[in-house]
């Protein structure tokens, strides 16, 4: 007979607890992947340390960081507010997509308007599109019945598509030599940088939508709705919630969220539109999501530990010839063994007592 | 008398939740043979020490003694490996999976299921202890009662020498009560012992052959059924106090129509028609499953009718459910309290939220603080346990949660009620409670009472319906003695 036993939680897990299981899931996956390096004949400590050094060790490494952070958290938090109604978005790398094609086309269409009103109209652009992109499955799967994850990721190939289809055609730079590139946005298109950082305003925007995000779930009464109907569906329909409308809302607000983060990553940081950008923060922010338990703030922290792992993942590729897709490794590893850990907030370990 | 065999003996049981001590040194024993009725209030530690028994809860202190033997179990596989089966109050059922998978489901032996045999030996076995159930029937399909017996058929398949019933009679009819009972004294004509929990003292006087009595998470009493003077001893027993079974039922005033049924014959149901007026309870009884959940889920908008099928508050049932108000409207009170009435992942405050939100709201915003405030008094006023508004649904007893949506439906203060089973699962002193609650409300609204207990209906009842197979046979007056008394035979179709 074992001597551990497992019980039921009576108290709900407090956030000390919390954050122990997460602790210890990430320590898990950091452990798992020093596996994988260990077979590969690299020594996991110096993998470690070369790892931490490149993602933390010094300013410019922390401020790409921060620069990689920013659609990372914009992508999660859109992710985070559907998962709330347990609709499970994971087209947010779509969403991205489209969302720097609307900025783009605002961009290009309008390269002479002001500032103060070509970016709003950028942002309004990348919201609408991203959007709708989140609008489509969301229809399907209330009208149709189809099933939203699948959907979703779907068109996230159709979106990274339509985007090549327009770098590479109508709205590739004619002096480009031949890359598939749009033009340089004009002056005005473009997010400019906090003070003598390289770090753009777009986090000042992912600090406001957070705000907004949080506040919405915590004071308003759709939020609430939210809650509700994500907790339980029959509920919500008992209580006459308007649970369709809820789905639509939901996943339009991710999409516009992710498409915000598209619009920054554009405009910001390539200063035009360009298939590079396509680089997976879709995907991260789902990983960033459950990891923060769909909090607000906790994904801001996740964003950031993520996307230190990617800059710091570029250092291992340098320096110790690790291959890429180890992020992809380590990714994939704190995911499960966050998901793993979710069984702590509902279950316990008790040792035996010997009557 | 025969030396009688302790089957199985309890021994200063403990177990405690936090501050809270659910059991307190329970000792009880059963024999084989006998049945033994296990009475207390919500809360008085009876889930808990059945939970014990079943593995599913292991025991802070004492022991489990099954024939002779010391038993620790650790899950309720064991607990059934050592012949302990229960039946529980929420069923655990399989619903996309027919009768017999559900039967068959966790048993050990064997690689390929043989579905034919499968039928036969279930049929065959439901037939031994008068149960109708058909095994190739899909479990989400069947009525409660049909479940119910479902979940006895798992147990005598496994040939469990102890029975545990968590009150098994909540969800049954008075026929049905009877067959279960009937079930039950063959059963321990067998040798088997037998469990059983109940609030419903005339219930636990007519089966029981040993009564033990549980408050506050101790026993205060253990006797022989045949030692017990009046159910009335019995309750003061529990209850710790004399309690009035019988309600003062003065009729009001009919008012308007606040519901019209005429000629809704979707989902199975048979041209079913009736008015609800405001003054008045009607009270709807029958068989489970002979359409009563599929006329309350219509008439509160969960499924569609035809046009002018329904109207309530003197709206068609589209105009009604397009943009209900949150007050002075329709309540549903319904059976499934954990399923359908309660978010079980969120606070007390939220689910309080959860219908009255719209009453808490200014502009786009959500006014917690007065919403909270407003709970904190109602939760005083109903006595609901914890009371804490961050406890999370889940934590909460059947009967505190059942208090809580009671108290949050009655907070709307509704012009029509539907009440399914709105004391099932409460100790007496609480749908003591509920029933004078129903009967003040009829003041203000009409009442649609569908309830297992004719008790209940015959009480609280201005006129009666019975349902029979999506049909309302007959609809009359309570003091209609005649028809009063044929209520048994329309139940079962024979009048």
């Amino acid at each position: 007979m074992s001597l551990l036993r497992i019980a039921k939680r009576q108290e709900p897990l407090g956030v000390g607890g919390s954050c122990c299981v997460l602790a210890a899931a990430l320590a898990l996956s950091l452990a798992l992947a020093g596996v994988f390096l260990a077979l590969g004949g690299t020594s996991p400590l110096s993998a470690l340390s070369v790892l931490l050094h490149g993602a933390f060790g010094s300013r410019h490494a922390l401020e790409d960081c921060v620069l990689k952070a920013i659609p990372i958290y914009l992508c999660a938090l859109g992710v985070a507010v559907a998962f709330r109604l347990k609709i499970w978005n994971i087209g947010a790398e779509g969403q991205f997509a489209l969302g720097a094609i609307g900025a783009t086309w605002a961009a290009l269409t309008f390269p002479e308007l002001p500032k103060v009103a070509l970016l709003p109209l950028m942002a309004a652009m990348a919201m609408a599109a991203g959007g709708l992109w989140g609008l489509v499955p969301a229809i399907l799967r209330q009208r149709l019945r189809t099933n939203e994850i699948i959907v979703t990721l779907m068109m996230n190939y159709i979106a990274v598509l339509l985007l090549d289809y327009l770098v590479y055609g109508v709205w590739k730079d004619p002096t480009s030599f031949g890359f598939p590139m749009t033009p340089l946005f004009s002056d005005a298109a473009i997010i400019g940088r906090i003070g003598g950082t390289t770090i753009n305003w777009g986090l000042a925007h992912g600090l406001v939508l957070g705000l907004l995000v949080w506040a919405f779930f915590r004071f308003t009464r759709t939020g609430f709705a939210v809650l509700a109907g994500g907790d339980n569906v029959r509920a919500a329909r008992y209580a006459g919630l308007p649970y369709d409308r809820l789905v639509f809302l939901v996943m339009v607000a991710s999409g516009a969220l992710a498409g915000w983060a598209g619009f920054v990553e554009a405009s910001a940081t390539v200063n035009r539109l360009q298939p590079s950008i396509m680089v997976g923060y879709g995907y991260t922010a789902i990983v960033v999501a459950w990891l923060a338990r769909l909090h607000p703030l906790a994904i801001g922290v996740a964003a950031l530990l993520l996307a230190g792992l990617r800059v710091g993942v570029e250092n291992l590729q340098l320096d110790l010839q690790v291959p890429a897709a180890f992020g992809g490794i380590i990714e994939g590893a704190i995911l499960l063994t966050v998901l793993a850990g979710g069984f702590f907030t509902t279950y316990r370990f008790t040792r035996r007592k010997r009557p | 008398m025969v030396a009688e065999v302790h089957l199985l003996r309890l021994e200063a049981i403990s177990k405690s939740f936090g501050k809270v001590q659910a059991n307190s040194e329970v000792s009880l024993s059963l024999s084989a043979g006998r049945i033994l009725a296990l009475l207390g209030e919500n809360g008085a530690g009876k889930s808990t020490l059945m939970a014990i028994l079943a593995g599913q809860l292991q025991p802070d202190e004492g022991r489990i003694v099954l024939d002779g033997e010391e038993l620790c179990f650790t899950s309720t596989e064991k607990a059934i490996g050592a012949g302990i089966g229960m039946v529980y109050q929420h069923f655990k059922l399989v619903e996309a999976m027919s009768v017999a998978e559900n039967v068959f489901l966790g048993k050990k032996e064997g690689v390929w299921l043989r579905k034919g045999d499968m039928h036969q030996e279930i049929a065959r076995l439901a037939e031994q202890y008068g149960m109708r159930v058909d095994p190739a029937a899909r479990v989400g399909d069947l009525s409660m009662g049909e479940k119910q017996q479902v979940e006895i058929l798992k147990l005598l398949y496994r040939q469990s020498r102890i029975l545990i019933f968590d009150e098994p009679t909540a969800v049954l009819t008075p026929a049905e009560a009877e067959n279960l009972f009937a079930t039950m004294r063959l059963m321990a004509g067998q040798g088997k012992g037998i469990i059983f929990i109940s609030h419903k003292l005339e219930e636990v006087m007519s089966v029981a052959d040993d009564i033990a009595v549980l408050r506050r998470g101790r026993v205060v009493a253990a006797m022989p059924a045949s030692a017990v003077t009046s159910t009335g001893a019995l309750a003061e027993c529990m209850v710790g106090r004399e309690v009035l079974l019988q309600v003062d039922r003065q009729p009001l005033e009919l008012r308007q129509i606040v519901l019209k049924v005429a000629q809704l014959s979707d989902f199975g149901l048979g041209e079913v028609s009736f008015e609800l007026r405001q003054g008045e309870i009607l009270g709807l009884v029958g068989v489970a499953g002979n359409g009563q959940k599929q006329l309350v889920e219509t008439i509160c908008g969960l499924r569609r009718p035809q046009e002018n099928a329904v109207r309530l508050l003197g709206l068609d049932w589209v105009q009604f459910f397009r943009n209900p108000s949150w007050e002075r409207t329709l309540a549903y009170v319904p059976e499934d309290r954990q399923g359908l009435a309660t978010c079980q992942g969120l606070s007390l405050l939220d689910n309080f939220l959860l219908t009255t939100s719209a009453g808490f709201t200014r502009g786009p915003w959500l006014q917690r603080g007065l919403a909270a405030d407003k709970a904190r008094r109602l939760m005083e006023e109903f006595d609901i346990r914890p009371a804490d508004l961050n406890a999370q649904a889940w934590q909460l007893s059947g009967g505190n949660l059942q208090k809580m949506v009671l108290a949050r439906e009655f907070y709307r203060k509704p012009r029509l009620i539907v009440a399914e089973q709105p004391t099932q699962g409460l100790d007496i002193a609480a749908a003591e409670d509920v029933w004078k609650l129903l009967l003040e409300a009829r003041e203000a609204a009409g009442i649609l009472l569908v309830t297992g207990d004719l008790a209940e209906a015959m009480a609280l009842s201005d006129r009666i319906g019975v349902m029979y197979r999506g049909r309302l046979v007959d609809l009359f007056a309570v003091d209609d003695e005649d028809k009063v008394a044929l209520i048994p035979q329309m139940m079962a179709g024979l009048a």
